[in-house]
Formats: structure tokens, C-alpha cells, sequence
């Protein structure tokens, strides 16, 4: 990690919105805007992975640099800025591969340059002071991009060095799409802000984000989104993007890219 | 000789019981089997003390291996114990997951605040090209545990290996997948790994890696970058050679056997070319 490319978060916030994984939806992002707004936050942040899943990738960075919203990059936008040939995610079952491919390319060939270059100039890691809370923002973890912390398989010693070797009192991270909250002792933190791209296999089409407030003690509010799911899975019919992909917007339910969920996490989902 | 440069403490393996099984696989990396092992269950002493370390260090996950982990007297004990440090997962060929064990296991993945995974292994979805592998009967049982452990809600992972039907390796996921949901396994989860030329498979041209090899090649992808294993006799440096002097970093703390590992093993050049990891993910 590059101390020069981590973004340091000049003035002190006292509530804050962020976001992880907005995967194409304009339209969740839109609600979320709009959502956040009416919820006096100081800032609104995005964990990263603007783009794959959803349909017409430029959508969402007009509203992002219209909104002000303050994101750091995932392994998608380091993908896309870098050019490579896959999202960086790393399945091994044949099937989740060959839809992450589909999902690649598709955002990859619809992506403008510009576009392009704006995720490449984002910071992997950024630093913000909540009230006396110091917050450390990565997209998977603090040490790898594409690490994935499931609530059920992120060790509470796992979560403590994290928070001593990078001198935060809380982590925020996204990667995996299902939001959780662990408080430790000491008023340390780590939370999975969820992200809003889509749903997060629950068998609701809703979406999700977080608030964070300082008070006396950290505020964590998971805040769900009602959007305009429909008019996405028809914009993504149109686009000719897999049908499962469209299932999961309108139905919850992930029908892709399951492999690396643990145990328990797999046991409450339906496929 | 090439190394690779030790990065962070994500999986602890422990060998618990050496390479003792009740089975003889053709192709077992270790060689494992019925007979006295070459190299000996660890005590639970170690195995708590080892987990212990580990927490300290920031363990991500921690595997329970062997030989067959089931026939180790503490594994229930043990296996609580690891859950109260970390996700664990136990590799298994299945024949010691009887309706009362897998009862047993579906209680302690009920209480841990860690996801429980179980791996059962399974070379081939036709029961004869299995037993060929795995011994007679070996594909009874392996289903028999797969089954058990599915009506639990523990979702285990299937483990295959390439040893058989060489010539049909495209396909071997759909092929296993779909014998999977026949067999009423609604949520299938695989795992693929590659044959190893060590244990009972040694043997081949003994090639080794060069330095150059690894010039612009990124080996944080290699499991012995991020991965020790607790063995009898000391801390080495992956689950597939451990036990091996040329793979032992440590003869003490987890924390000493932290430094770069030698890739001085043929077993290296299949990691290199296949960037496998014998972790779930």
C-alpha cells in the first residue's frame, strides 16, 4: 500500500453516508442520493466497484461526481483503470466465472476512457476523523482489495490487528455485498457498510447503506433502499445481460457467484 | 533457490492426526494410512497452544487435517475450540460421519460465533472409479457422510481431485455438480485440486523451479506466502508438505516459522503452474 495514494479527509465529520459496490445501478443511486441528503450527513462515501452486474456503467459517474461523493477504488475500478482482462475476484467454479466475464466484459466495452481514468486516479484507502473516531476506508480489507470479510468468517484477533497494525478505531470495508457490524472492546469497530448494486440475498430487492454518526458512542444505522428495481431489470433486459442477473434485482435471492460464501451465510440463501 | 517472502498469518493448518487414516488413497499426498504413520498425531496440548498463537496473530481461518481428523480422540473439543478462534474447516473422507457425529457437528456449528466447514472428500461421482482411488466402499461412505451433513443445513464442500478419468477434465465441475443436485444437494459447493507428484504419486522428472520462474510472477498467490502448518515436530510451511525437513520452518512458536519459504519441492512447480490453494476459496 502506496502511503502517498491513501487520502487523508481534511475536515472532521460528525455523520457520514457511505456505500459499497454500486455495480451500474444508477437508479439505487439516485434513491440513495436523495435518501442521504434528507439525513444531514457531512459527506457521503462509496467503498468501490462502480461498475459490473447492472447496466449502462456510464450512468453512475455523473451522479457520483455531481453528488460529491468521496470513493476510494475497488477491485473492479482497478481492473477497469488498468485494463485488465477480468474484475480480479477470483472465482474458481466454472459457472461463477463465466458469469463474471459476461459481467467484465459487458461494463469493460461500455465504460468510457474518461470514465476509465477517473477510477484509476481513485485512492485505494482513505482516512476520515468521525468525531474522536479515527476511520480507516478500504474496499475488501486493509491489507488485500479483493479479500472478502463475511461476518461469519472474520475472526475477532483478525479485526483487532487490522485496527492496531493501521492505527484506526474503526474499519469500513464492502467486497462481499452483505452489510455487518462487529463492535469489540475499547470502542473498536469493524463494519460492512453492505453495498447498494444489489440486493443482498436476503429475498427482498431492496439495498442497503450505512449511516455512521459520533456521539458518545459510534452510531452504525444500516439503512434500507426502496428503489426503482424494475425499471433496472428491464434496462437490463434490454442491455441482453443474463437473465439470472436480472432474477436476483427482482427477487433477492444471488443465483451467481456463490462460491465464496461460507457455510452460513450459503445456508440462508435459497440457491 | 527461489523463496517466497512470508506476507501475513491467514490460515493455520493443523496436521492433528499426522497420517494416520483408515483409508489408503492411490494418489495421498502424505501417504496416509491404517498402519503406524511416518508422522504422528499431535497431541492436544500443542494443537490448543498453536491455536492459542494463532489468535494472537490475527488468524483468519484454520483448517483441521491428517491423515483422517475424525479419528482423533478430542476432535469435538478441539474443533469448539478452534470455533472460538476462527472459522474452521475439517477435511474429511467421510466414514467417520455417522448420524450420531453428524448430529454432534450440527449442534457445535449451532453455537460458534465462526462458520463450520466440513470438506468430504469424493475422486469420482461413479462409485468404482472412486473406490479405485480411494479404496472399497470409500464411495458409500463419502456420500453416505455428504447426505447426513446436507440434512443438518452444514453444507459441506466436495473435494475431487484429477486422479481419475484424466482424460475428461473439462466438465469435471458440471459433472460433479450435477450428481450433487441429483442426489437432493440444492446448494452444491466443490472444490477442485490438482494431483501432486509426492507421497503415494512420487515419482516424475523431480523438475524445480528456478529463480527466473518467478521474475514479474506475483507470489502472494502461493499458499506458502499466507499459510504454516502445525505438524508433529514443528511449523512448515503448507498442508501439502508438511512433515517434510525441507518444509519445516519452525521447531517452535508459530510466529518464528514467519520467514520466507524455499521452493524447493517438485510439488512447488504444480502450485506455481496451477496457483491452487488447498483453502476452500
Amino acid at each position: 500500500m502506496s502511503a502517498g495514494r491513501e487520502m487523508e479527509q481534511g475536515r472532521e465529520c460528525r455523520r457520514i453516508a457511505v456505500m459499497g459496490g454500486v455495480y451500474n445501478n444508477w437508479a439505487a443511486l439516485q434513491a440513495l442520493l436523495e435518501d442521504a441528503r434528507g439525513r444531514s450527513v457531512d459527506a457521503i462515501f462509496c467503498l468501490g466497484d462502480m461498475g459490473g452486474f447492472g447496466p449502462h456503467p456510464d450512468r453512475v459517474f455523473p451522479l457520483l461526481r455531481e453528488g460529491g461523493v468521496l470513493a476510494i477504488q475497488g477491485n473492479y475500478d482497478e481492473s477497469l483503470a488498468s485494463g485488465r482482462t477480468d474484475c480480479g475476484c477470483g472465482y474458481t467454479d466454472p459457472r461463477d466465472n463465466h458469469y463474471a466475464r459476461v459481467s467484465y466484459r459487458y461494463t469493460y466495452q461500455h465504460t468510457s476512457t474518461e470514465n476509465k481514468r477517473w477510477l484509476g486516479s481513485l485512492p485505494p484507502r482513505r482516512r476520515v476523523k468521525l468525531g474522536p473516531y479515527r476511520l480507516l476506508m478500504c474496499h475488501g480489507s486493509p491489507r488485500i482489495i479483493n479479500e472478502f470479510l463475511w461476518e461469519s468468517a472474520t475472526p475477532d484477533g483478525l479485526v483487532r490487528s487490522f485496527l492496531a497494525g493501521n492505527e484506526a478505531d474503526v474499519i469500513l470495508c464492502s467486497h462481499t455485498g452483505i452489510k455487518w457490524h462487529r463492535a469489540l472492546a475499547e470502542d473498536r469497530h469493524l463494519v460492512n457498510v453492505g453495498v447498494i448494486g444489489r440486493p443482498e440475498n436476503d429475498g427482498t430487492p431492496r439495498v442497503w447503506y450505512t449511516i455512521l454518526t459520533a456521539g458518545p458512542d459510534l452510531g452504525v444505522e444500516f439503512v434500507p433502499l426502496v428503489y426503482d428495481h424494475e425499471t433496472l431489470a428491464r434496462a437490463m433486459e434490454a442491455e441482453a445481460l443474463p437473465p439470472e442477473f436480472v432474477t436476483t434485482i427482482r427477487t433477492g435471492w444471488w443465483t451467481t457467484c456463490l462460491e465464496n460464501l461460507p457455510a452460513r451465510e450459503r445456508s440462508r440463501s435459497r440457491f | 533457490m527461489p523463496t517466497v517472502p512470508f506476507r501475513h498469518l491467514a490460515a493455520l493448518w493443523v496436521q492433528l492426526t499426522g497420517t494416520w487414516c483408515n483409508l489408503e488413497c492411490a494418489h495421498c499426498i502424505n501417504a496416509s494410512g491404517p498402519d503406524d504413520p511416518w508422522l504422528k498425531p499431535l497431541d492436544p496440548g500443542s494443537t490448543r497452544r498453536a491455536l492459542d498463537e494463532a489468535e494472537r496473530l490475527g488468524v483468519k481461518e484454520i483448517y483441521f487435517t491428517g491423515g483422517e481428523p475424525f479419528l482423533h480422540r478430542e476432535i469435538l473439543p478441539l474443533m469448539e475450540d478452534a470455533l472460538r478462534v476462527a472459522p474452521t474447516t475439517v477435511l474429511t473422507n467421510g466414514t467417520a460421519i455417522t448420524e450420531s457425529m453428524a448430529d454432534a457437528l450440527a449442534a457445535l456449528a449451532s453455537r460458534t460465533r465462526y462458520t463450520l466447514e466440513i470438506r468430504v472428500s469424493l475422486d469420482d461421482v461413479d462409485p468404482d472409479a472412486n473406490d479405485r482411488v480411494r479404496g472399497p466402499g470409500s464411495w458409500t461412505k463419502a456420500v453416505q457422510a455428504i447426505r447426513r451433513l446436507h440434512a443438518r443445513g452444514l453444507l459441506p464442500i466436495v473435494t475431487a481431485t484429477e486422479i481419475s478419468g484424466s482424460d475428461a477434465r473439462t466438465g469435471r465441475y458440471e459433472r460433479f455438480r450435477d450428481f450433487l443436485v441429483r442426489l437432493g444437494i440444492d446448494k452444491p459447493r466443490l472444490k477442485i485440486m490438482p494431483v501432486f507428484a509426492l507421497g503415494r504419486m512420487a515419482g516424475g522428472d523431480g523438475e524445480r523451479l528456478s529463480q527466473d520462474a518467478l521474475d514479474g510472477f506475483d507470489t502472494g498467490i502461493l499458499q506458502c506466502s499466507d499459510t504454516r502448518v502445525v505438524a508433529d515436530g514443528g511449523v512448515f510451511a503448507c498442508p501439502i508438505l508438511a512433515g517434510l525437513e525441507g518444509a519445516r520452518l519452525s521447531t517452535g512458536s508459530l510466529e518464528d516459522s514467519f520467514r520466507s519459504v524455499p521452493l524447493y519441492h517438485t510439488a512447488c512447480v504444480t502450485c506455481y503452474r496451477t496457483e491452487m490453494s488447498c483453502r476452500n476459496s
